[in-house]
């Protein structure tokens, strides 16, 4: 146990040194002064700059520029944005947890509505509701993500009114950000009329969660279908059945486990699906995330914010992706390492 | 005098021969394939199918609708748009940018792909499971977030787009390749060729490779949809190919401007590229089904 | 009374190229107390025979039958309600591999305590429940012959030996106290000495609970010893049945001949490399079934008559289907 959990840990820290080494490289390869890339600083005349050169050791070897580098992350100081001038960690701070609850929420509809209906077709494997809903899937799996928002902001934005079509919330509310989940934020704050900013940040958010969680769903959907297909004709449950027992038990004690346990390894592809098309969504929505942020950043070309972004995005999804995989080996520690179901 | 009896001819149909047959058997796949085909005979004969010029301008003829509404002209099978260019003409072009890019760029990654995976896949030891570890964990960067890097090192265009996802798809050929020559080296046929003296070139290509086209395939269609959707994701963000380029995802974001007043502009693009990953989509589980079905029984 | 009674079942399925009978008129009874053994060569359908007395067919075999009872009881008309509660309680069945036979994401006990019938547990409490199951698992555990039952129940499929298995499996069959055991060929791949442990298992099953078995196997030296009456199926059909003592000293059928020959010897004045007596030929595939006695084209006294499908014949409770049987030659 604990040599799994050494194991993981270097992983982690592997990882993160062979991204920051490429977040570093980064200051080089992007066209443009290095000095400005790394810091975000315009020097004005050449004491600044000599200045700037001594304190980010520029005038050293690599090696030194990166270690000083790397110290520079780890205390918070990440530089400031061409575009704004603001320290870069203010603004990342403020729209990465934006991203975060677009792709949580969406997330949970999938696990919460994805996951059972995949049950729900696997066990009625081949009958007209298991096509029905094997083809309402595959459907929604084939659309382009963005046209499938533009299509949702057509119809229930601009014909139907029914829901806004940017921003987070109206701008009428002034709500803390403390944690950055704005749904929580609401709840935490002391402004008097609670139910009212709550459900206008409901609506604001309806509509990117379900253009994105749609695609999601669709995809637990035939993943957790298969994987129960594949489990009904294992022989144990042919043996279960010979002993008499009645289907709902076999489908609690046995299809249920056994038809979860591979899906869990590909929740982490989803998940790096799920920001993918969070960040195209939050350009259609105006959401401010960072995936929003990272692509105004690139149409200004503003180096530094891309650097740290890029470096902040990996870090989350990485972070996730080994916890789940910590996750499975932990609980199911009798499966073969590299195994992963398909769809 | 033993009775003379007639057997039929024994038939015995290769393997191919027989997902062949399932997958023709299933009236959707064939559909499926149906649309493929006709989207592949766009992009290859795209210039002598079209009517009119891709590029070319029209200024008398600004967002005319498309045939089928009142006000269009057949002329016009689905309209102009904003400046005046043939909307037919862009889709069938684009259908060819896209398709014919995203094919690119898939093959592309196969190779750089599989050549890797076979490698990690017949190395041994502590080397072997970091590199794994190493690239699983990469594996999970976002698709979107590589464009953008390799955008701004590089610069905006198509080439650089594919380049991009080229980059993203290999870690996935690479995690099945190695999964697969793994379980595939443990079996005893491979001892056997070993045991004739077969070097590790000669395994791989005459035991391992025949044995890995099929996973190859289903991997294949499954990355060729994702890298349709994300040339046109980003030549919708302009962070790929560029207006005037006729590139589907680039012809839904000219459209967008003026999606109230002319919607069949950001319709009709969108229509063509949903249709195009369905009918990926429905080839790829269509074989899938159909090499399930032939190794079940 | 018999208790399983099967007369002339037929097992079809439509192809491409007309209907196959993989099972064709097969006769099969198992009287109370009695071990029979069913033997045939694989490919024969002894566990298409299996499957259907549980009820487990794939949807594409049509099977009719004279008559399917259990204890009297008609099976083939019995609800599957019914069809499962005699399952559940009164026949048990033995797959061929265990470790496929059991879940692989819980634990053995965690499996043999979910087969214990409700109505063995008392108590008003669900941990008194919870209690007397595990007594229960336990008590069984030891009566098929595994001693370590902390380490074993506790352990996963994965990690579990096969002779293990195989007693665990036998342990989940008796926990419901089935009035027949159906074992489809339990030891197959397994050592002479765990064979012969699993085998003398069931001999003591069998004498001191007076279990029934229906033992299907292709293994003659194993069954020949343990089995009171034995049934010989080849390529669907039954050819031979009865006493196995009375089999054993004068078999009828050509082919019950063969297999007993065909089991080799130990015999000290064997001659150095002799061959081992076979019938040529090999069994016929689904696709290429002969009319008549399917024995027909590898049978060494096949004549014109054996065209015809044989009729059942029987003597003395020994039943057999040949036009020409050995040791009795027609005049």
């Amino acid at each position: 146990m604990i040599q799994i959990l050494v194991r993981y840990c270097t992983l982690f820290v592997l990882t993160l040194l062979v991204l920051a080494i490429i977040s570093f490289s980064l200051a080089y390869l992007f066209p443009g002064d290095t000095l400005e890339n790394l810091t975000g600083l315009v020097p004005e005349n050449d004491i600044q700059r000599a200045a700037l050169e001594r304190q980010f050791k520029l005038d050293q070897s690599y090696i030194f520029q990166f270690f000083y580098y790397v110290g520079n992350l780890l205390t918070g100081d990440w530089g400031y944005s061409f575009t704004s001038g603001l320290p870069l960690r203010e603004e990342v701070g403020i729209a990465m947890p934006a991203t975060i609850e677009l792709a949580t929420y969406a997330m949970l509809m999938a696990l919460f509505v994805g996951v059972p209906l995949g049950y729900y077709a696997g066990i009625r494997c081949y009958s007209t509701s298991d096509h029905l809903i094997n083809s309402v899937s595959i459907t929604t799996y084939s659309f382009p993500v963005f046209w499938f928002a533009l299509l949702l902001i057509l119809i229930f934005s601009l014909q139907l009114d029914a829901a806004p079509m940017s921003g987070r919330i109206s701008l009428l509310y002034d709500i803390e950000p403390v944690t950055g989940f704005i749904l929580i934020d609401i709840l935490l704050s002391d402004i008097e009329n609670k139910s009212l900013a709550f459900k206008d940040a409901l609506s604001h958010i309806a509509l990117p969660t379900f253009s994105i969680g749609a695609i999601a769903t669709a995809s637990m959907i035939r993943v957790t279908r298969r994987s129960v297909i594949d489990v009904k004709h294992r022989p144990y449950i042919a043996a279960a059945l010979s002993r008499g027992l009645s289907s709902w038990q076999i489908f609690f004690r046995h299809i249920l486990r056994n038809a979860l346990l591979p899906i869990l390894p590909l929740m982490a592809i989803q998940i790096t699906t799920l920001i993918t098309n969070a960040m195209i969504v939050e350009t259609l929505f105006s959401w401010p995330g960072i995936g929003n942020w990272l692509i105004q950043a690139i149409y200004q070309r503003d180096y530094p914010a891309l650097r740290i972004g890029m470096m902040a995005v990996s870090f989350v999804v990485i972070t996730l992706t080994i916890l789940i995989d910590l996750f499975n080996r932990m609980i199911d520690p009798s499966r073969e390492k590299y195994e992963r179901a398909t769809v | 005098m033993p009775q003379f009896s007639l057997y039929d001819e024994e038939f015995h149909p290769s393997p191919w021969q027989r997902t062949w047959a399932s997958f023709k058997a299933s009236h959707i796949s064939m559909l499926g394939l149906i649309m493929l085909a006709l989207f592949v005979v766009c992009a290859v004969f795209a210039p002598l199918i079209t009517p009119y010029d891709a590029v070319e301008q029209n200024i008398d003829g600004l967002l005319i609708p498309p045939s089928w509404v009142t006000n269009g002209s057949i002329s016009h099978l689905f309209g102009t748009d904003a400046l005046g260019r043939d909307l037919f003409t862009r889709i069938i072009y684009g259908c060819r940018v896209t398709l014919g890019s995203a094919f690119i760029t898939v093959v592309l990654a196969m190779l750089v792909g599989v050549s890797l995976g076979t490698f990690a896949g017949m190395l041994r030891g502590v080397r072997s499971s970091i590199a794994n570890h190493l690239l699983d964990a990469l594996m999970a960067i976002p698709t979107l977030l590589i464009a953008i890097i390799i955008v701004a090192i590089l610069g905006t265009g198509l080439v650089n787009s594919m380049w991009a996802i080229t980059l993203a798809l290999i870690p996935q050929f690479v995690h099945h390749t190695r999964s697969f020559v793994r379980a595939e080296m443990k079996k005893e046929y491979i001892v056997a060729s070993k045991l004739d003296g077969a070097s590790k070139w000669q395994l791989f290509v005459h035991s391992i490779l025949p044995n890995m086209t099929e996973m190859l395939v289903v991997q294949s269609t499954l990355a060729l949809s994702i890298a349709v959707i994300d040339i046109s994701a980003l030549g919708f963000l302009n962070l790929g190919a560029q207006s005037p380029l006729p590139e589907l995802g680039v012809i839904l974001a000219d459209g967008l401007d003026v999606a109230y007043l002319a919607p069949w502009n950001v319709a009709v693009p969108g229509m063509a590229i949903f249709f195009m990953v369905l009918s990926i989509n429905i080839v790829g589980d269509g074989l899938r089904s159909a090499l399930r079905k032939r190794v079940s029984h | 009374m018999p208790m399983l009674d099967i007369k002339n079942l037929t097992l079809e399925m439509q192809s491409s190229e007309g209907a196959i009978k993989a099972l064709d008129k097969v006769n099969l009874s198992v009287s109370s107390g009695e071990i029979r053994a069913l033997v045939g060569e694989s490919g024969s359908g002894k566990s298409l025979i299996v499957s259907a007395i549980c009820g487990a067919l794939p949807n594409q075999w049509n099977l009719t039958a004279d008559r399917m009872s259990w204890n009297g009881e008609n099976l083939l008309g019995m609800s599957v309600q019914q069809r499962r509660e005699v399952m559940r309680r009164e026949i048990a069945v033995v797959f061929q591999d265990p470790q496929a036979s059991l879940d692989p994401s819980a634990t053995l006990g965690e499996q043999l305590e979910e087969s214990i019938p409700d109505e063995f547990v008392q108590g008003s409490w669900f941990w008194q429940r919870a209690q007397q199951r595990k007594k229960i698992a336990i008590s069984t555990v030891h009566k098929v012959g595994i001693k370590h039952h902390k380490h074993y129940l506790s352990a996963f499929p994965h990690q579990i030996p096969a002779d293990i298995g195989q007693k665990f499996m036998i342990a989940m069959a008796l926990v419901s106290q089935p009035k027949l055991l159906i074992a489809d060929d339990p030891t197959r791949g397994m050592e002479p000495t765990t064979k012969t442990q699993i085998l003398k298992l069931f001999t003591r099953l069998n004498q001191t609970r007076s279990l029934s078995i229906l033992f299907v196997s292709h293994d003659l030296l194993a069954i020949a010893s343990m089995s009171h009456s034995m049934t010989v199926l080849y390529a669907g059909q039954t050819v031979e049945s009865g006493k196995m003592k009375h089999i054993k000293k004068r078999p009828l059928h050509p082919y019950t001949k063969a297999l007993l020959d065909s089991a080799p010897s130990f015999r000290k004045d064997l001659p150095p490399k002799s061959l081992l007596p076979t019938l040529s030929g090999s069994i016929p595939t689904l696709q290429h079934l002969p009319i008549g006695c399917r024995l027909g084209p590898r049978c060494p006294r096949a004549q014109r008559a054996c065209v015809q499908t044989p009729a059942v014949r029987k003597i003395h409770d020994h039943s057999y289907s040949c036009h020409y049987p050995l040791h009795m030659e027609k005049l």
